[in-house]
């Protein structure tokens, strides 16, 4: 058998034990809170690394995707309340759908550079979340939209989870590591040099564009399912947009797995800070923003990279995360 | 006809406020090149200022404008040498700079809500409600009022930017700060005024806004992003442009809520349709690039 040059056998088999491994526990263990905990760090880990696919590698920050997380998920839980449709074709609707919203706004935004697109969707975020609470039609409006339950539903989505983080995680790689990687490389640094040289700087934003639109909905749709009831407020909340911007900052904007890192402990820290402090975690999102921008731009990725060029300075491994 | 006049007036009233609240955006970033993302932020505190002010000791919002305008331009300076300062300039620092202000602005909004909590706030003047007839429409003071400051602080900006030592000094350093470090300007203090002057800039506007509008810990997002309209339409840090910016922003506001049956959630939404307009038909602003002035 043999692999493309730019995919490492040891990312594969890593990959692959670790899914093992989180595929099996659930037999293993019968602790409920640790399954939903699992969960919600599996559509944050998928969440999070769709996002830096946009913020990460094209350099794009993005503070309003919930946007397409809020319209996959009510477009996936109409098509099962409406049309019928079996749970994972809803979602695969509903992640096209957030994909094609995410082009109508993104491909005109997408010619400006960075903070002018950052921006931008913050407007985006606004504007879906209003349009959005009044659209009673979609959203069932204030009052959100309740899909069927099913038995054990809840427990079984857990690998369906997995899958998902495991197939972003994946994306996240062959984006980075092909020469797609480097197109996208070229465009974050300079977008008309890139263009001289043939790189298809719109082809290719609009794709980048697409798919993490296009994840966010199917994540949406998940989330719908999952909890089987949602409400336009916070599918489309502004909270939820900053959500993944701070996982991908705490784990390292632009490299392949640092958001999944921030995901995990983002969700470890919401859970105990909303628990505690429910009046101060807007707070401590900004101050770790701030910390980590100051003080060590990669995040955990950094942090990692620093460690490890300590102990073995002979196999540097500078230039191979997303530096700026 | 005499609805169309009192739109006309209403539109230009507004305008007058959304000038003031962009203004400050356009110079940041059209001399240090950064999106000041805690502009909403400081907006909000300027409202809350206003309200404390008033409702604690009975200050007029209208006096209470130069003391909250000092203390923010203070802020602003301290923000500047603290944080800002930090950040790594060129491609790079512009995502980080995004980050870290709008980490500043999380943490503002936080302490304004265990501060005040998160109900909606107004500030009640005794002439809130006074209007008087002005071409046969009715206009209330609290606008008028609010228009004249406005007009005020921009004429203010307009001498300040053209006609002194430190408006020459940092139109040279929007336009090429090696060359201004050559010459002897000291260009990182350029750099803090400047961000101290945009954060009071927005401060005032905020306080100006208190008067007209509920506000809450989340007041300034829209405004933020009213603010970014008129700047891309407008051009950078021209006054003139600014004005007719914020003037097209408020009449595509304004004039919709004459339709009959027409939504008003919808209105907020038709900024941003008209942003995306703009940056898809004219990206360099309606009126190109300006120098600052």
């Amino acid at each position: 058998m043999s692999l493309p040059p730019w995919i490492s056998r040891r990312a594969l088999i890593g990959l692959g034990a670790a899914c093992a491994v989180l595929a099996v526990g659930p037999l293993l263990h019968d602790n409920l809170y640790l399954h939903n905990l699992l969960t919600l760090t599996f559509i944050g880990i998928a969440a999070a690394l769709a996002w830096n696919w946009l913020g990460g590698y094209l350099g794009q920050v993005s503070f309003g995707h919930a946007a397409m997380f809020g319209l996959g998920g009510f477009v996936a839980a109409r098509g099962e309340i409406s049309l019928h449709l079996p749970m994972v074709f809803a979602w695969i609707f509903g992640g096209l759908v957030a994909g094609a919203y995410a082009l109508l706004w993104g491909h005109p935004t997408l010619r400006l550079r960075g903070p002018y697109f950052s921006i931008a969707t913050i407007g985006v975020g606004e504007a879906t979340r209003l349009v959005g609470t009044y659209w009673d039609w979609l959203t069932g409006g204030s009052s959100g939209l309740s899909l069927p339950m099913h038995p054990n539903l809840k427990y079984t989505l857990y690998w369906y989870g997995l899958a998902l983080a495991a197939l972003a995680l994946a994306a996240s790689y062959a984006l980075r590591r092909s020469s797609l990687g480097l197109s996208l490389l070229a465009i974050k640094s300079d977008v008309d040099a890139a263009s001289d040289v043939g790189v298809g700087a719109v082809r290719l934003q609009d794709l980048v564009l697409f798919l993490s639109g296009a994840m966010m909905g199917v994540c949406g749709g998940f989330y719908a399912s999952y909890f089987s009831y949602i409400e336009p407020g916070d599918m489309f909340g502004f909270d939820r947009s900053i959500s993944w911007v701070l996982m991908g900052v705490i784990g390292g904007i632009g490299t392949i797995a640092g958001p999944a890192l921030g995901a995990v402990i983002f969700v470890l820290l919401r859970q105990y800070l909303i628990a505690s402090y429910p009046q101060l975690y807007l707070g401590l999102y900004g101050i770790l923003l701030v910390l980590v921008i100051l003080f060590e731009p990669l995040g955990l990725t950094g942090i990692a990279l620093r460690l490890f060029h300590r102990v073995r300075p002979d196999l540097s491994v500078t230039g191979v995360a997303g530096e700026d | 006809m005499e609805r169309f006049l009192e739109l006309v007036i209403a539109s230009v009233l507004l305008a007058g406020l959304y000038a003031t609240m962009a203004y400050g955006l356009g110079l940041i970033y059209g001399v240090l090149r950064i999106v000041n993302l805690n502009h909403g932020g400081m907006i909000m505190a300027g409202a809350y200022a206003g309200w404390y002010l008033h409702s604690e000791f009975g200050i007029d919002p209208y006096l209470a404008l130069l003391p909250v305008g000092t203390v923010a331009f203070l802020v602003g300076m301290g923000m500047y040498r603290l944080l800002v300062h930090r950040l790594p300039r060129g491609a790079a620092g512009g995502v980080q700079s995004l980050l870290l202000l709008f980490g500043v602005w999380l943490v503002m909004r936080n302490i304004a809500y265990l501060l005040f909590t998160g109900n909606d706030q107004t500030v009640h003047t005794t002439y809130a409600t006074r209007a008087i007839t002005l071409a046969g429409a009715q206009v209330s003071v609290n606008r008028l009022a609010v228009f004249g400051v406005a007009l005020a602080t921009l004429g203010i900006l307009h001498i300040l930017l053209t006609k002194t030592y430190f408006g020459k000094a940092l139109r040279a350093v929007a336009q090429n700060p090696e060359s201004c470090t050559l010459q002897g300007i000291r260009v990182d203090r350029i750099y803090a005024l400047t961000f101290g002057l945009g954060t009071a800039l927005a401060s005032v506007a905020g306080l100006l806004g208190a008067t007209l509008f509920p506000f809450n810990p989340s007041f300034g997002a829209a405004e933020l992003l009213k603010s970014f309209v008129v700047v891309v339409l407008g051009g950078l840090g021209s006054v003139a442009g600014t004005a007719i910016a914020a003037l097209i922003l408020a009449a595509v506001e304004v004039f919709p809520t004459a339709i009959p049956g027409f939504p008003t959630y919808l209105t907020a939404a038709l900024g941003f349709v008209l942003l995306v307009l703009v940056l898809v038909l004219r990206p360099g602003g309606l009126f190109g690039q300006r120098v600052l002035g």
